[in-house]
């Protein structure tokens, strides 16, 4: 239950704002960050936390495009195709990256590591093309420069991953 | 509302000069002129939005001297406009002083163009298949104002989910959807219960509930009518016929005392053996009864009407004890013999689906034999002599109440009991009224409520009484009130205790001076469609009591199931004699009965109610006839010329003519004077769908409003409020459930409705509960009063208050307790 896991966290959410309604995009990131997106759970939980009805928080969950309603990748990709992005390429370079990921708008690759979407104007207009990943701005792109980035990302993944499985190595020792 | 108070604005529309009340939109005050902007998203009983951009007009001011305030003149003397430079959404603009209005030009017609062909790149235009077809805004709208042709590319429609139930009474097509919103704010404005919303956006957007329980309030149905399009529809309804198809006939709904008015879509159909069949039921507007809304049950509940269990010819019970079917004449011999022998000893009780005609021929046949004992069913609310004395006040709308105003409501669940006055009330709350709510338990009402006080259980009465010293911050604000509407039922209540709630309540009224006046006064929230014509026609629950304790001879029961009602009544039937019995169904006390004489419904005849604000209102022949069942007063009138009481009336119009000239009450009710209609604002249904939806424009007559005698000036004088409350450990107190297995509403055809009602069930305190070792879900016997022992499942839910019990009347077979009893709750 968020409500117990981040009760601190919460009243610091709640004391910002004069009703508790008023919380509910924050606590819909909390809840993504927790469960990896804004599953069922999710809505349930923040709407007894505002007081309001799921169906509502739903609604909001489904406007913003900063919230995911399904799973995805350990990295979340953006991709602008707004008007300005668009006039500097955005679209090929869009096209190119699912190609070279090999997903289709909206999918997550096999290794679970990368989703791709399309989103508008993230204003950063003069940065274009560029996307962001979750939630930070990876600015003046080509394939060239993204093909780096993917790699470092999966250098990043694996290296987590044996770090992990080291850490539970040592506990287990 | 315009009143003396509200300022009049001058305002230019198409080159007219017109006064309107300041604070009115431009769409409403065109609208009033009859001058058409029109409007998707915008509807007139809730607030503007400005989503959909079909409205945009060009607006301007006349310009004026700053210094001296005097109208500028061009050159050729016409007064300077400013135009504002962009076109604007008349939906969210006001009148105000100097406003030019243009409702048509060069530039709204392109823009009108333009959102029409926008909305449709994006629309499937099913309309041969839709059940809009035929009374859809967007199609009328789009021949009116539309391109004609689109210069979209088909192939890029957006294809959507087309079947997706939103609950189990209405499907949403994704596809059809133009995200106007009205169904959202409709849950949340209206009905206070916002389990609709949008989901994503732009063309992806899809109308949602993900509640639980999600899209099944009562008040569903009313989405169809105003939704734009033929994204929302009904299951029952929906691809069963075409609009054009079918005729629409004035009807009211008799499940409550709202008395809504209805309008029931017939066609000649193969299912109902090529006879004229009612398709569907919707609102018709009266504002001062429903406005143009309806609940569900009214709306799906007219399926009984075509039941199979409904009675087709007329019987006698031979010597040898069977019954047998005989010839209406045969049968009117048999029961004129009966009466004519029973020497006087004769009574009748009637139940609250029986007409204003249906009671008053059975009084004058009573009479005839000597007889005054009319009874009325079921014999649970006292006090319709208090309304009639200080009911509210003649020309009261509940849409009138605001700011300054209050309204009490006691002992009822307004909710469960009388849907639309529940939603009444609400919007009265919303507009700034003081809504009081006081009760022995929790209620939904409660939701919505700026004061909520509880009472214990039984003394609603007393409470009432003490409510200054209790409570004296909201009686300060009831006293004080502008306007007071005060709504009682009795749940929790013994027949004594029904008086003296509503006596408590007519000498506050009285005290407060809350009487004689409109948007004043009391209601009584009574059972059924009449009880109100039964007082008037002088059948009161008091004398039901007496014949229960003194059985006549001879027995009529007109269409009143005392079995189904009441667990004694088996036993005090069998005191009876005879009963005769007037029914629709073939029910318990028809199996008793020595003449079963069948009756139409509402829906193969016509008739008038006179519902719990005391309107007398009309109702049509909308179905056609079944088996050889023939109106009640009919089937009265001939049985009394039999007994050569005079001869039969031809028609429900000679039979109100008659009361008309007997009953002082009735005084200007004749048929004609029913059918009369006036404007009503909004306008609705016809060439207005696009504005007010399709609930239909009233044709059939708004009925007339009967005078309370303290509209008449009568003195009213206060009375003695005599408690009367029940002792016990446990008390049960029978509860009313608006979707419950009622013979009126149940019907083997009804399965969608059946699914709704609730499983039989009580709700029990937590801490009696865990006295008893009862747990939620537990089966548990309750035995309360006389009535046979029933099981039902136990809710252990925080509903029920200690030492109290509710349990649901009707929601099974057998019939459980009629009014409040000591009792007890024990598993098994
Ligand atoms: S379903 Fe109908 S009423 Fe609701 S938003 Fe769509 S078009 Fe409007
Ligand atoms: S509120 Fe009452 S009268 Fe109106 S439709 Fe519902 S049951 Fe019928
Ligand atoms: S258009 Fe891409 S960031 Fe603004
Ligand atoms: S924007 Fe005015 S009616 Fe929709």
């Amino acid at each position: 239950m968020l409500a117990e896991k981040y009760a601190a966290r919460i009243d610091q959410i709640f004391s910002k704002y004069p009703t508790k309604r008023s919380a509910v995009m924050p606590l819909l990131h909390l809840a993504q960050e927790e469960f990896g997106y804004v599953n069922e759970e999710a809505i349930q939980q923040v709407a007894v936390l505002c007081d309001m009805d799921p169906t509502q928080v739903q609604s909001i969950a489904g406007f913003y495009t900063m919230y995911s309603e399904r799973p995805k990748g350990k990295y979340w990709l953006q991709v602008c195709t707004d008007l300005a992005c668009a006039l500097r390429g955005a679209d090929k370079f869009h096209k190119e990256l699912k190609e070279h990921l090999g997903v289709e708008e909206g999918g997550t690759t096999e290794d679970g590591l990368f989703t791709v979407e399309h989103v508008m104007c993230l204003a950063a207009c003069d940065k274009a093309p560029m996307l962001q990943c979750n939630f930070h701005f990876e600015e003046n792109l080509d394939m060239d420069k993204m093909k780096a980035r993917i790699e470092a990302w999966r250098a990043e993944a694996a290296a987590e991953k044996s770090g992990a499985k080291k850490a539970s190595a040592k506990t287990k020792a | 509302m315009v009143t003396a108070m509200t300022k009049l604005v001058k305002v230019i529309i198409d080159d007219r000069e017109y006064d309107f009340p300041a604070g009115m939109n431009l769409v409403d005050a065109a609208k009033q002129v009859d001058v058409t902007i029109p409007v998707f998203c915008y509807h007139p009983k809730m607030k503007p939005v400005g989503m959909c951009r079909m409205c945009l007009v060009e607006v301007g001011n006349i310009q004026k001297d700053r210094a001296t305030g005097e109208v500028l003149l061009d050159d050729s003397g016409n007064p300077q406009i400013r135009w504002m430079p962009k076109l604007q959404t008349a939906c969210t603009m006001n009148v105000s002083d100097g406003l030019v209005l243009r409702s048509t030009s060069k530039a709204v017609d392109e823009a009108r163009r333009n959102v029409v062909e926008f909305l449709l790149t994006s629309h499937p235009l099913d309309c041969p298949i839709c059940d809009k077809g035929g009374e859809c805004p967007l199609q009328n709208q789009t021949m009116e104002y539309g391109p004609g042709e689109s210069r979209m590319n088909f192939e890029d429609k957006k294809h959507l989910d087309k079947h997706v139930p939103l609950g189990d009474l209405i499907f949403l097509d994704e596809e059809r959807c133009i995200q106007c919103g009205r169904c959202v704010r409709f849950q949340a404005e209206v009905a206070g219960d916002d389990v609709l919303a949008f989901h994503e956006r732009g063309r992806d957007l899809q109308i949602i509930t993900v509640s639980d329980p999600g899209f099944d309030t009562y008040f569903s149905g009313n989405t169809t009518d105003i939704c734009p399009v033929g994204a929302l529809t009904t299951t029952d309804f929906r691809f069963g016929a075409r609009p054009w198809e079918m005729n629409s006939v004035p009807t009211l709904c008799n499940h409550c005392p709202v008395g809504c008015n209805t309008s029931a879509s017939t066609r000649l159909d193969r299912d109902f053996g090529g006879k004229t069949m009612i398709k569907r039921i919707m609102a018709r507007q009266n504002e001062q009864v429903n406005e143009i809304w309806m609940c569900d049950k009214g709306r799906f509940g007219h399926h009984f009407t075509r039941s199979e269990d409904r009675l087709l010819q007329p019987m006698v019970r031979a010597a040898g004890g069977s019954l047998s079917r005989e010839t209406w004449a045969d049968a009117v011999a048999a029961a004129a013999k009966l009466l004519g022998d029973a020497n006087g000893s004769v009574a009748v009780i009637a139940g609250p689906s029986a007409t204003n005609e249906d009671l008053f021929t059975l009084k004058q046949l009573a009479a005839g034999v000597g007889s005054t004992r009319l009874g009325a069913w079921p014999p649970t609310h006292a006090g319709a002599d208090l309304v009639a004395k200080v009911g509210v006040g003649k020309g009261t709308n509940l849409s009138n109440l605001g700011k300054g105003d209050a309204v009490l409501v006691i002992a009822t669940d307004l909710e469960e009991e009388a849907p639309i006055w529940r939603l009444r009330v609400k919007t009265a709350h919303d507009r700034g009224a003081y809504v009081v709510v006081a009760n022995a338990r929790k209620t939904r009402m409660d939701d919505f409520a700026d004061a909520v006080t509880m009472y214990q259980t039984g003394h609603a009465a007393t409470a009432f009484a003490d409510l200054r010293k209790q409570h004296p911050e909201v009686a300060e604000r009831l006293i004080n009130a502008n306007n007071l509407v005060v709504f009682a039922g009795a749940e929790g209540l013994t027949l004594d205790g029904s008086r003296a709630l509503m006596q408590a309540c007519a000498n506050f009224l009285i005290e407060t001076n809350h009487v004689g006046r409109a948007n004043n006064g009391l209601v009584g929230v009574f059972p059924g469609a009449n009880a109100m014509g039964q007082h008037y026609l002088g059948f009161s629950p008091e004398a039901t009591r007496d014949i229960i304790a003194n059985p006549p001879k001879v027995l009529i029961l007109a269409q009143a199931d005392v079995v189904a009602d009441d667990p004694a009544a088996a036993a005090w039937l069998s005191k009876v004699e005879t009963v005769i019995s007037l029914s629709l169904f073939d029910d318990e006390a028809t199996r008793q009965a020595k003449v079963v004489l069948p009756v139409q419904s509402f829906a193969e005849r016509d008739g008038s109610y006179t519902n719990g604000e005391r309107r007398v209102q009309r109702f049509y022949t909308a179905q056609g006839p079944i088996g050889e069942a023939i109106p009640a007063w009919q089937a009265v009138a001939r049985i009394a010329e039999k007994l050569g009481q005079g001869k039969a009336r031809l028609s429900a119009a000679q039979v109100m003519n008659d009361i008309v000239a007997a009953i002082p009450a009735f005084a200007g009710c004749k048929y004609s004077d029913l059918a009369k209609v006036e404007a009503q604002f909004p306008q609705v249904g016809g060439d207005d769908l696009y504005y007010g939806g399709t609930s239909y424009k009233n044709t059939g007559g708004l009925g007339v409003q009967i005078a309370s005698a303290a509209d008449n000036g009568e003195a009213v004088a206060l009375g003695d409020v005599k408690a009367d409350a029940v002792k016990g450990d446990l008390i049960v107190v029978p509860t009313v459930r608006l979707y419950n297995r009622e013979r009126v509403f149940q019907a083997s055809e009804a399965q969608l409705m059946a699914a709704r009602v609730a499983a039989p069930y009580v709700e029990i305190n937590a801490e009696d509960a865990a006295r008893l070792a009862i747990h939620d879900g537990d089966m548990v016997q309750v035995s309360a009063g006389a009535a046979q022992p029933v099981k039902v499942r136990a809710h252990v839910n925080g509903a029920a208050p200690k030492g109290t019990v509710l349990l649901p009347r009707n929601l099974q077979q057998t019939a459980t307790a009629l009014t409040i009893a000591a009792g007890t709750v024990t598993k098994v």
